[in-house]
């Protein structure tokens, strides 16, 4: 069960308590499948140059949500289908497989921050070493 | 517990609703009957009778075609209340240096005695992750600050289409990651209810623009209850369609199989004319339903022509698990008296549970995150958006991101990554997904006992800003009644129905009615007829109550 440490209630009002949340929403329980989550490779894989400070302040805020993500593991989901989306949408909604030009193409195109004719330019990609 | 309700100033009128025995079926096992009166008497002195909402659409088209009132007379007074407010507010990014032209416009169009569109004349605030052709679009995010899209969202073509003014582009949560509007990138946006208080989020700009009455409808989006939840906090009237209904091209992608554009209005009415507006099945849009719009608006007849119970027959099912521990007193106290309120105009109110409700909050959260760091890949810099030179594309990738997101959006990416890495999907991101399957059987069966449910859209009212900004988990625990009806894909509309007081200010609270997948028309109607029966104090805000028509 997730410890006192997890949750911060100083700010909330007494009718969200510690007690009444934890208990109704926000139960937690710890997997010993997974490993906890390495922020800065978790941001090396995003694309997203992280600060050490960042970084530091993300971490436990991170492992927190991702703990209380892990009381899923505790549920019975045996032979549950995965819903993909809300089941609401219709079977075919597919489109000819033609070719459209989109209509505004210079726009789009004078957004591009460095664009060389006929080219997007970007600098030198660099192999991970 | 003392009760929140003290010095009631803003509380319904006519208590003798409650003293008179309230009629049951056999059936009904409903205890909100036992409510008492007593819990919620009314200083008769402090309270001014009050006229229910009005179309604030039809109003302004009646007033065009009888050419009372010209368009640009129209647009003055709302931009007029707009820049009286804003400066405390602050809905809006961007306000659109056309509505006097646009509106010149329209009064062209009725010189020339041509057809009007039924949104002709109308104010419409558009939530900035909604692309709009010539304004900026900015997702509420430093990525995309000044990006000016190449084309129009569908959702705001149609509604331009339909000869409205889109009189600015609304604040909001970064990326729609947000239940505050306090994760924007630019400004806060104060509640006019008390501006030292939230509008709710992701759409408070939207919410807080039609609740000051800056424009008379908006459009904002929905995944978690970023429509429900701000319109709740600001005792405006929020739909959200069926998955589906209205396309979602052009509408900045964060969860893509919860994404819904969503309506803001100050009547039901014009919330179900605002919603037909936007419907429709779109080729650029492969989620779009192919069905058939109906007419919103044929059901919702005017006031006098209702008989004692209206409703008779209507099964209403109140959601158990949204009731009790957790939920503020007087939200639950309000919410019991809007069921009494159902029964009284000819409703059987039952209780319900549903069985995965409590799931369905981590669930949501780990969709989201996950779908959210797919999408939001795509902001680089590099084919749009605000870029960071860099020597090698993998930093100019990283800097760029790390320069144009914020907290939020940055920590909802990696745990998204992270429930999505090799290795952990089955224990995330499928689960969720069979959680989902769990949550939308649930419905399915309540909805197939009961015509619609019905639960607060938020546990609280509008809180202090600031107060949740800390604790991200706090934060989401407030998403608890909206983020099921998005696994769903169900429709859910929100309306104010009552107030609990805060100090010297009354708060709204908003009651969300749910229904089965496009049955928005049964919502809408029933939404109607509540509004318009119900005994209650005008839901506008102090502030804007000496500026209003």
């Amino acid at each position: 069960m997730a410890s006192s440490s997890f949750f911060s209630f100083s700010r909330i009002p007494a009718y969200l308590s510690r007690t009444t949340l934890k208990r109704r929403f926000l139960s937690s329980r710890c997997s010993p499948f997974v490993r906890p989550p390495d922020v800065a490779q978790l941001a090396e894989s995003a694309r997203i140059s992280l600060t050490a400070n960042e970084i530091e302040e993300f971490g436990p805020k991170i492992k927190q949500v991702i703990d209380w993500f892990g009381q899923l593991q505790a549920v019975n989901l045996e032979s549950i289908e995965p819903a993909l989306r809300a089941d609401t949408g219709g079977s075919d909604n597919t489109r000819a497989d033609e070719p459209e030009i989109f209509g505004n193409r210079e726009a789009m195109i004078a957004a591009v921050s460095s664009y060389s004719e006929p080219f997007i330019k970007v600098p030198k990609v660099l192999n991970k070493e | 517990m003392p009760s929140p309700i003290q010095t009631p100033k803003f509380l319904i009128q006519q208590r003798w609703l409650f003293s008179k025995p309230v009629r049951h079926g056999v059936n009904s096992r409903f205890f909100f009957r036992h409510f008492r009166a007593s819990q919620l008497i009314s200083d008769p002195v402090t309270l001014a009778p009050s006229s229910p909402p009005f179309s604030q659409i039809l109003t302004i088209r009646e007033a065009l075609i009888s050419r009372q009132r010209k368009a640009v007379e129209i647009a003055e007074e709302y931009f007029t209340r707009l820049n009286q407010t804003e400066p405390l507010l602050k809905s809006f990014l961007h306000v659109s240096e056309n509505v006097m032209r646009d509106a010149e416009e329209i009064d062209k169009k009725i010189a020339r005695n041509e057809e009007l569109g039924i949104l002709a004349g109308v104010l419409v605030g558009v939530k900035d992750n909604l692309c709009t052709l010539n304004m900026p679009s900015t997702g509420g995010s430093r990525i995309l600050e000044n990006y000016r899209p190449p084309f129009d969202a569908t959702a705001v073509r149609m509604v331009r289409e339909r000869d409205a003014i889109l009189i600015g582009k609304t604040n909001m949560d970064e990326f729609g990651m947000g239940s505050s509007t306090e994760a924007s990138s630019f400004q806060i946006t104060a509640n006019p209810w008390d501006v030292s208080r939230v509008p709710g989020g992701s759409s408070g700009g939207s919410s807080a623009a039609v609740a000051a009455r800056q424009c008379a409808v908006s459009l904002g989006s929905d995944s978690g209850g970023s429509v429900r939840q701000p319109a709740s906090f600001c005792g405006v009237v929020g739909l959200k369609p069926t998955y589906g209904r209205v396309s979602r091209y052009g509408l900045m992608a964060y969860a893509s199989s919860m994404d819904a554009v969503g309506c803001f209005a100050s009547s039901v009415m014009d919330a179900a004319i605002l919603l037909r507006a936007i419907s429709g099945h779109d080729t650029q849009d492969a989620t779009s339903c192919k069905c058939e719009v109906p007419d919103y608006t044929t059901e919702l007849v005017p006031k006098d022509l209702l008989g004692s119970e209206p409703l008779k027959g209507l099964r209403v099912g109140v959601i158990r698990e949204t009731l009790g521990d957790g939920v503020d007193t007087g939200v639950t106290s309000t919410i019991q008296a809007a069921a009494s309120h159902l029964e009284e105009i000819g409703c059987t109110v039952t209780e319900v549970s549903l069985s995965s409700f409590s799931l369905g909050l981590p669930s949501y959260y780990i969709l989201a995150s996950s779908e959210a760091s797919s999408n939001l890949s795509r902001y680089d810099g590099v084919r749009y958006g605000n870029q960071v030179l860099a020597d090698e594309l993998r930093s100019l990738y990283g800097v760029s991101r790390a320069n144009g997101f914020g907290p939020e959006v940055k920590r909802r990416i990696l745990m998204g990554t992270y429930a999505l890495s090799a290795g952990y999907y089955d224990q995330y991101y499928k689960r969720a997904q069979q959680v989902r399957t769990l949550v939308q059987k649930s419905f399915k069966k309540a909805l197939g006992e009961h015509d619609i449910l019905i639960s607060p859209a938020a546990p609280t009212t509008a809180y202090k800003i600031g107060e949740k900004v800390d604790d991200p988990l706090a934060m989401y625990a407030g998403d608890i009644m909206t983020v099921n009806v998005n696994l769903a894909g169900l429709p859910a509309l929100v309306l104010p129905c009552g107030f609990v007081q805060s100090g010297d200010v009354g708060l709204p609270v908003g009651l969300q009615l749910i229904g089965s997948a496009f049955d928005e028309a049964k919502l809408l109607r029933v939404g109607h007829i509540f509004e318009q029966t119900l005994q209650s104090p005008r839901f506008v805000p102090p502030l804007v109550d000496g500026l209003t028509m």
